[in-house]
């Protein structure tokens, strides 16, 4: 294909060749040789590519050959000064990349609304009380967390769901869900561990969801008598189901269980929550803890007191969320199974919009993600002070360059033109750079963030709007201070520029370099406070990691079996899980093995009220289920007492250990040989422990309970201590699994320092990024510097020639150019630190620093590693000025 | 050879319009005529006809199209559009006026 400019100048070129030949005929017949006669022609013609140019200024497309001139040139002049240009483009390229990059993350966490139609009618429900509501639940599965003094919780009964349903009815459609859970599944010879979520029939109904192939589930599917049926994500049907609509109807095994593949979700509906990791949805009685015969959820189903079932809903339209929070209120109470023993006990509905997808993530990240988000705004306002900067020092050096232009007859016009394809060039390549950082940054981040969310993040790519946003600040800028220069030398006559000498003469009026100096106090001031950030939030990680977990945390190794999947069942089951336990502590480097119910530090776990048999008082705890050798194995050190034996966990004893804590919330004197109250047993106090973590390094260290392990258990945590490095004896352990039964696979295999910082996602994210943020400062802070004082030290080598030769040494001359780089980097600190101790009380105030610390000492070094920067930056100038040999100056002068 | 004379500035387009209002002409064809026409008096570089040509045609005065020329060449033809046909009107009698003119001070 051919561009009209293209077609322009090949028409041109025949045009003025038919006329040329056109002429030679002529004078061939008059009896010219073929050559002589074009040699003629062209004389009768007239210049030929004189005429031809003079064709091209009259054409449509004059201003694409223009701008090519103007391309060329720019890129000359842009090479020539390549230090600047690669300055800017670099800032560019950070700048916008960055800003990109955590838009896109801030998009995909906090800002896009869920796959499908109207989502605004979406409504989460909750509820919420000051005091935990004695007598209503005995049992829950879902999340609750603290808002100002009030526990809001997303967990409800079957009949409460019920209740409100019926209720709502005319004004919502309310639909259930339940936590999901990890299975494995077996399809066409492929096995694969996936995670499955149970939704009652009118789910999707609700959600309005149609179906990419197949149909969705319905009310029909949960009727007593429908057998087992799944609808999965597009995302899963594409990788595993073959990605080809013969899977619809098919078969696939889930946890040794035939379910019928009823339909695909379309690919817009990537879940209900920011980063839903659900492949499969089935019918809440399907759901795989539903299949097993000791499930929980069994029974909850028809206890009132247990609370499990979490809650969306569509509001009618027309309807507000005060309407159906009035009419669902007194049918939630009077689902109730009991009175709540006080106001401040009984639980209230509380309504949140789910247009973005359930509150979870939004609350874990949200505060981050805003707190990041203003840092990067703070880097992207450096950002655009050093453009502004480097054109600006740029513009100066082109001053009489414009002039002369102006005076050889160039329009103002055609100059702005010319200053503004220059910065329109340099905002283009940065831009490309920038997605380039951006990409890099995205990636950095989903390696950051938890299972799913990261990959959910991208799963658009990087963000185009989120790109668009922070190219077009940046470009602005570009655009704005690239055609200052245009701009003054359209203002002022061409004549005092062009006397101006070489332009390396005269000192510099200070008025004219002000803007630059005062960009880069705010660079500065700004850089405190990034850095600052960066430390602060680095050393708080840090300080978790570090944290003491009351347990021996080296030489563990932690991995999950599920014989109950592959068909293990009652004695079977049981004979399983000694022979691991044997064959597991022979190995050598083994210490001990440990099985538990709940994976320590994993996050969530199996919560219960504790207390003492015939007294009211009670202490929610954490229950660690366990074997005789967990506690070894976990390195908890027994402070009283003794652990587990073997023929207590084997016969289901009911003896407990309890941690130090658990014994002063409880007030036992004597603990040891003392009587607990839990979950309708009784149970002799064998043994105390040290108090340790359970499941969170950033939350307070909860009394635990560890009782005997039911050998029944489907799946298990295994916890080896290992004598040696514990990846060392991996090879060894899969072996002797494989010996026992070769279809077993072992997951989520990780050492537990892994495991410990793998409950620290966020914190790890939000200290990465703040980090990097830190060292973006540092570096645009020190390039802003080094191209405001290369310049002026460039303009004044007439001035500083004269000082030489009046007796000026070189390290006078020097000390000048770094005091006075200096001073500037200074200014800018002093006016850093009141900002930064600002930034940091409002931290601590929104809770993302703990009380109390008001980093002095990280201030100290944020400034230390930005004078650092500066005299690094400031140095190359200083250097060269005093390298000026006067004699030279002044000639040039 | 008669002596020839310099085209006075802006009487190009003028005479271009004017030839074209005939017939639609290519580039060489207009200049032939323009030279026969001034009986070879006008010193022209037949060249400089082509930034007049396009610059008429920018204004929309004419048209163009390709046509094959009497060599057996494609020729870039052009036409005069409605306003071109006004352009020169007006432009004819801008020029009687100011030929009359000169000529009242010449004469008097």
């Amino acid at each position: 294909m051919k561009w009209p400019f293209q077609k322009a100048e090949t028409d041109l070129d025949l045009e003025v060749r038919y006329h040329l030949e056109a002429l030679a005929d002529g004078f061939e017949k008059e009896g010219l040789t073929r050559a002589q006669a074009m040699k003629r022609a062209r004389a009768e013609f007239g210049g030929v590519e004189k005429i031809k140019d003079e064709c091209r200024d009259e054409s449509r497309w004059n201003w694409v050959f223009q701008i090519g001139q103007d391309l060329r040139f720019g890129w000359r002049m842009m090479r020539r000064s390549w230090p600047i240009t690669a300055a800017a483009v670099a800032t560019l390229a950070l700048g916008i990349g960055a800003t990109t990059a955590i838009l896109t993350l801030a998009d995909a966490l906090l800002w896009r609304s869920l796959g499908v139609p109207n989502p605004e009618q979406l409504t989460e429900l909750l509820w919420t009380s000051k005091d935990r509501p004695e007598g209503l639940i005995r049992g829950s599965s879902g999340s609750s967390f603290m808002d100002g003094g009030l526990r809001v919780a997303d967990f409800f009964s079957q009949n409460g769901y019920e209740a409100i349903r019926q209720a709502a009815k005319g004004k919502a459609e309310v639909a259930a869900h339940i936590n999901d859970s990890a299975v494995s599944t077996s399809f066409a010879g492929k096995v694969t561990v996936a995670v499955m979520r149970g939704v009652s029939g009118n789910f999707f109904p609700m959600l309005q969801v149609q179906p990419f192939a197949g149909r969705m589930l319905s009310d029909a599917d949960e009727q007593a008598g429908a057998s087992p049926a799944v609808v999965v994500t597009h995302w899963y049907w594409a990788k595993h189901l073959g990605n080809t609509e013969d899977a619809i109807g098919k078969t696939i095994m889930i946890n040794n269980i035939a379910y019928v593949i009823a339909g695909v979700l379309p690919p817009e509906f990537t879940g209900i929550v920011p980063g839903d990791p659900t492949d499969i949805f089935t019918p809440v009685i399907f759901e795989s803890n539903f299949m097993s015969e000791e499930g929980w959820y069994r029974k909850a189903k028809t206890d009132p007191q247990s609370w499990w079932i979490q809650l969306l809903a569509r509001r009618a339209p027309g309807v507000t969320p005060q309407q159906l929070q009035s009419a669902i209120e007194p049918a939630f109470a009077a689902s109730w199974p009991a009175q709540p023993k006080s106001a401040e006990a009984t639980p209230r509905v509380r309504l949140l919009d789910a247009a973005q997808g359930l509150g979870k993530i939004r609350r874990r990240f949200g505060d981050p993600m805003w707190t990041l988000l203003g840092l990067v705004v703070l880097v992207l306002v450096i950002a655009c002070a050093n453009i502004a900067n480097l054109l600006l020092s740029r513009a100066v050096e082109r001053e009489k360059e414009a002039a002369m232009r102006v005076s050889l007859g160039c329009g103002a016009g055609r100059l702005m033109r010319q200053f503004f394809t220059e910065s329109m060039l340099l905002a283009a390549i940065g831009g490309v750079a920038s997605i380039g950082v951006a990409m890099v940054l995205s990636k950095l981040m989903v390696n950051l963030l938890p299972n799913g969310l990261g990959e959910m993040a991208l799963s658009t790519g990087i963000g185009l709007r989120a790109l668009l946003g922070a190219g077009a600040v940046t470009v602005l800028t570009a655009l704005l201070f690239g055609l200052y220069p245009a701009w003054r030398t359209a203002r002022v006559s061409a004549a005092p520029a062009l006397k101006e000498g070489s332009g390396t003469g005269g000192t510099m009026s200070r008025a004219r370099w002000a803007p630059a100096k005062i960009l880069v106090l705010v660079q500065v001031a700004l850089g405190v406070l990034l850095v600052t950030a960066a430390i602060v939030f680095t050393a708080r990680l840090n300080e978790l990691v570090a944290k003491d977990t009351g347990f021996e945390r080296d030489h563990v190794l932690l991995f999950d079996v599920r014989p109950g999947e592959i068909g293990y069942k009652g004695d079977r089951l049981q004979r399983f899980y000694f022979d691991l336990e044997e064959r597991l502590g022979a190995l050598p480097g083994v210490e001990s093995v440990g099985l538990a119910r709940t994976r320590p530090m994993r996050g969530g776990g199996y919560w219960d009220d504790v207390g003492i048999p015939g007294e009211k008082k009670r202490v929610g705890s954490a229950i660690h289920h366990t074997n005789w050798g967990f506690i070894p194995a976990l390195g908890v050190p027994i402070v009283a007492g003794r652990t587990i034996t073997v023929q207590e966990a084997r016969a289901k004893a009911k003896v407990a250990v309890i941690s130090e804590n658990m014994v002063r919330e409880l007030g036992l004197a004597s603990p040891v040989g003392s009587r607990i109250h839990f979950d309708k047993f009784d149970y002799e106090v064998v043994g105390v422990a040290k108090t340790a973590r359970y499941s969170e390094m950033d939350r307070a260290t909860p009394p635990v309970l560890y009782i005997p392990f039911p050998y029944e258990r489907t799946a298990a945590t295994v916890v080896l201590r290992t004598a040696v490095p514990p990846l060392t004896v991996l090879a060894a352990v899969r072996e002797q699994i494989r010996e026992l039964n070769r279809d077993l696979p072992l997951v989520d295999i990780y050492p537990m320092q892994d495991q410990i910082s793998r409950t620290l996602q966020r914190e790890r994210m939000f200290a990465w990024l703040c980090g990097s943020f830190g060292v973006l400062a540092l570096v645009l802070c020190g390039v802003g510097l080094y191209g405001l004082m290369s310049h002026t030290t460039a303009r004044r080598t007439g001035e500083i020639g004269i000082r030489m030769a009046l007796g000026a040494t070189r390290g006078n001359v020097m000390s000048q150019v770094l005091f006075e780089g200096l001073l500037l980097a200074f200014a800018g600190l002093l006016l850093g630190v009141p900002l930064a101790l600002y930034a940091a009380n409002v931290a601590t105030t929104q809770k993302l620093l703990p009380e109390g610390a008001t980093p002095y000492w990280t201030l100290a070094a944020a400034i230390a590693g930005l004078t650092a920067a500066a005299v690094m930056a400031v140095l190359g100038p200083a250097l060269r000025a005093s390298s000026i040999d006067p004699m030279q100056a002044l000639r040039r002068g | 050879m008669a002596k020839k004379s310099d085209l006075l500035q802006g009487t190009l387009d003028l005479l271009v319009l004017k030839t074209l209002a005939a017939e639609p002409m290519h580039g060489y064809g207009i200049a032939q005529r323009i030279l026969l026409s001034s009986r070879q008096v006008l010193d022209v570089q037949q060249g400089s006809l082509y930034p007049a040509l396009h610059r008429l045609e920018r204004k929309g005065l004419v048209s163009s199209e390709w046509r094959e020329g009497d060599n057996g060449r494609m020729a870039k033809v052009y036409s005069l559009r409605k306003a071109g046909r006004k352009q020169l009107e007006d432009e004819m009698e801008e020029w009687s006026r100011y030929i009359a003119a000169i000529q009242c001070v010449l004469e008097a």
